[in-house]
């Protein structure tokens, strides 16, 4: 089971937003305890925030996050009641995950 | 055919082009590689940022002082300076690169997040400023429980 789960809420003219992803976060040790391969580490790679085309927020991760790891981000300027955050995550091994959340 | 081609060629690059700069995010992992294997955080700082002359203030960084899971520690980092890119560095793991945030001109710096430490070892989290310097702060903690399984 992977995916993204997210909620976003504006507050005081800005939107704060929380986001797990389901990902095992397999880091190259574990890998190479499990498997005995450090090849078959996989963690979530990259995640992009995006509201109406224009990019919030931008992380570019290492293995070292939590497993289903946890980011909670702001942003302001953009984005009202209703509108859709939605969010991008990539995994080592090519993997996409999507989630959405709608600003409350 | 081949016009068809050469037209949605074109179609393609004006699209490219009108992209504007705030969605061609950086993706740190492609642009600075180096920077996810270097071993210390000091090496990972200068890969990121080409110097590691670090500035002590603002940036403000919390995480407990002990850690009784070092599977998840929670990290909230947050910054009022003008900045461009924000990473997160520790010494207790194998590599020092945790992640590395791509600020936006919607931003507001303030950020939270889980991460892995295999031991006690400190914190780092790096922001620059468009001024060109390297804002940081660092937090020690100990970690009663390795979260990385070595």
């Amino acid at each position: 089971m992977a995916g993204i789960k997210a909620k976003a809420k504006l507050k005081n003219g800005a939107v704060s937003v929380k986001v797990m992803i389901k990902h095992p976060m397999m880091t190259y040790n574990m890998a190479e305890k499990k498997t005995g391969s450090r090849d078959n580490a996989n963690f979530i790679t990259h995640l992009i925030a995006t509201l109406n085309g224009e990019t919030v927020a931008d992380f570019s991760t290492s293995q070292f996050l939590s497993k289903n790891p946890i980011f909670k981000f702001q942003f302001k300027g953009i984005g009202a009641k209703g509108d859709k955050v939605e969010l991008v995550a990539v995994d080592r091994k090519g993997k996409t995950y999507k989630g959405k959340a709608k600003i409350k | 055919m081949e016009r068809r081609q050469f037209l949605s060629m074109t179609l393609g690059a004006v699209a490219l082009a009108a992209v504007p700069a705030s969605v061609r995010a950086e993706d740190f992992r492609k642009s600075k590689p180096t920077v996810w294997t270097a071993k210390t955080v000091d090496d990972a700082i200068k890969a990121m940022f080409g110097s590691n002359a670090l500035t002590m203030e603002g940036v403000k960084l919390k995480a407990p002082d002990v850690a009784s899971n070092g599977g998840a520690i929670p990290v909230d980092f947050s910054t009022d300076k003008d900045v461009k890119t924000i990473a997160v560095f520790q010494d207790a793991n194998p590599e020092a690169a945790v992640m590395a945030v791509d600020v936006t001109k919607y931003s507001v710096n303030k950020y939270s997040i889980k991460i892995k430490m295999a031991k006690s070892g400190s914190i780092t989290v790096v922001a620059q400023g468009n001024d060109g310097k390297l804002y940081a702060a660092k937090k020690t903690l100990d970690v009663a429980l390795g979260g990385c399984e070595g």
